[in-house]
């Protein structure tokens, strides 16, 4: 064993570049489920190892309730530094707890205010208010006996500022996220995120590629590419509000004029792999061999670490 | 006696659906906005659906005033209260308070457009005018 046990908490690095080839060479669609697919599970690998680091290195540390052998030498063979990585991973996995716990919670309180703010107005699935700052979202329902529907808020500012043909786009992009649930992969990518920070491109790019993929169904619903493209950039302009980063000038496009620009272009190959003899089939090749391997790595580091752990444990 | 008497037991009085905040203010406001002109709140406690007490209702008109949905004038010893916007206006208002949140706007709700650099505003502007210029269909 040896080093290789902190294995899953670093091969999260290879997130950055799967995330970039993804997003460009994939329809939105398989980006967003492929994607968050990896960060999910690189996201437990990681949280999984953090986990068996503490439980080998602070086993014998006076007063704590794990068996002593869990800690006994030859365990600890599997693991360098092992106090040190073991009182290391304590916060670690309080600060990964803390963080995921919160994001939960002000999830579910996000849902119920909104839901809450549009009590009193007739139940229709689109909610439109009389605000001028011009904003729309779509706002996911409960399911359950006493469930609420999905619907979509969107503010007169936004509405008046956009042509009726965009406004359908607007709607319907929206519609497009409740109907397939963007909102579960972009929480999950988050929780990724809080579990292990180097998984955070790996949330941009889901979170672009859920709104790629609106896009791409609202661009379909309404006939018009073009159309959409503008709606999403006369949206973009109105709304303006916060600027995304204070280095604008040595950033990267933001995510609104890439938008803008794959939907003046040709509907992407829905099919789900380009041909491998092409430079995007080979690029997303090597990224999804070096994901496969990622994953793999980082699960066979965990599963070594636990059958060790069991192999230690007097029964 | 057990529980199930205590809760389901014919000696008690049924209690009416307990109606959330939202519900409440909006009823509220329907009520004031259907008022010929400024009125008391008891004027408006004999109009809501359910028996309100009147506390319920000043605290209920209060929380409105902060939010500037009514506004209050004085009239002898007490205030009459007029609508200022109606349901859909509240519900704006309310809405925007969950949006202004700290980190909500990013939190759940999938937002149609985020925030502009401005080197992303020119660029989008451009890509604009691109598609503004070829002929409508």
């Amino acid at each position: 064993m040896g080093v290789f046990v902190f294995l899953p908490l670093v091969l999260p690095l290879t997130a950055l570049p799967i995330a970039r080839l993804a997003e460009q060479h994939l329809h939105p669609r398989t980006a967003t489920r492929l994607l968050t697919l990896v960060g999910t599970v690189l996201a437990v690998c990681s949280t999984l190892c953090l986990g068996l680091l503490m439980v080998v290195g602070t086993a014998q540390l006076p007063g704590n309730p794990l068996p002593d052998s869990w800690s006994d030498p030859e365990v600890r063979a599997a693991v360098p530094f092992d106090v040190v990585a073991g009182k290391a991973a304590i916060g670690a996995l309080g600060a990964v707890a803390v963080s995921c716990t919160a994001t939960c919670l002000r999830h579910g309180r996000v849902r119920r205010d909104a839901r809450l703010a549009l009590a009193g107005l007739p139940e229709s699935p689109v909610a439109v208010l009389p605000d001028g700052r011009a904003y729309a979202y779509a706002l996911p329902g409960t399911s359950g006996r006493t469930g609420k529907p999905d619907r979509i808020v969107v503010s007169t500012g936004m509405l008046d500022s956009l042509e009726p043909r965009e406004r359908w786009a607007l709607i319907a992009h929206e519609r497009a996220h409740l109907t397939a649930h963007h909102h579960r992969y972009l929480l999950a990518a988050q929780l990724a995120a809080r579990a292990n920070p180097l998984l955070r491109p790996l949330r941009a790019a889901v979170d672009y590629s859920a709104e790629r993929w609106a896009d791409e169904e609202a661009a379909q619903e309404v006939g018009d590419r073009r159309v959409t493209a503008r709606a999403v950039g006369k949206a973009a302009l109105v709304s303006r509000g916060t600027p995304g980063s204070a280095l604008a000038g040595f950033a990267a496009p933001g995510p609104v004029p890439r938008r803008v620009a794959a939907l003046l272009e040709p509907v992407p190959p829905s099919r789900r792999w380009p041909p491998t003899w092409t430079a995007a089939g080979l690029a997303l090749w090597i990224a999804a061999v070096g994901t496969a391997a990622s994953a793999l790595s980082s699960a066979n580091a965990a599963v070594a670490l636990v059958l060790v752990l069991h192999a230690a444990t007097p029964l | 006696m057990t529980d199930h008497d205590r809760t389901g037991g014919p000696g008690w009085p049924r209690r009416p659906r307990r109606r959330g905040q939202g519900e409440l203010e909006a009823q509220v406001l329907a009520a004031l906005s259907r008022a010929p002109g400024p009125v008391t709140a008891a004027w408006v406690q004999e109009r809501i659906e359910g028996e309100l007490a009147y506390t319920t209702v000043m605290t209920i008109l209060s929380r409105l005033h902060a939010k500037q949905a009514v506004t209050r004038e004085r009239a002898g010893r007490s205030f009459v209260w007029r609508a200022a916007s109606d349901e859909a206006g509240l519900a704006a208002l309310r809405m925007r308070r969950v949006l202004d949140g700290q980190d909500n706007r990013e939190a759940v709700l999938a937002s149609f457009v985020t925030g502009l650099t401005q080197d992303d505003e020119r660029l989008l502007r451009d890509l604009l005018s691109d598609v503004a210029e070829e002929p409508e269909d």
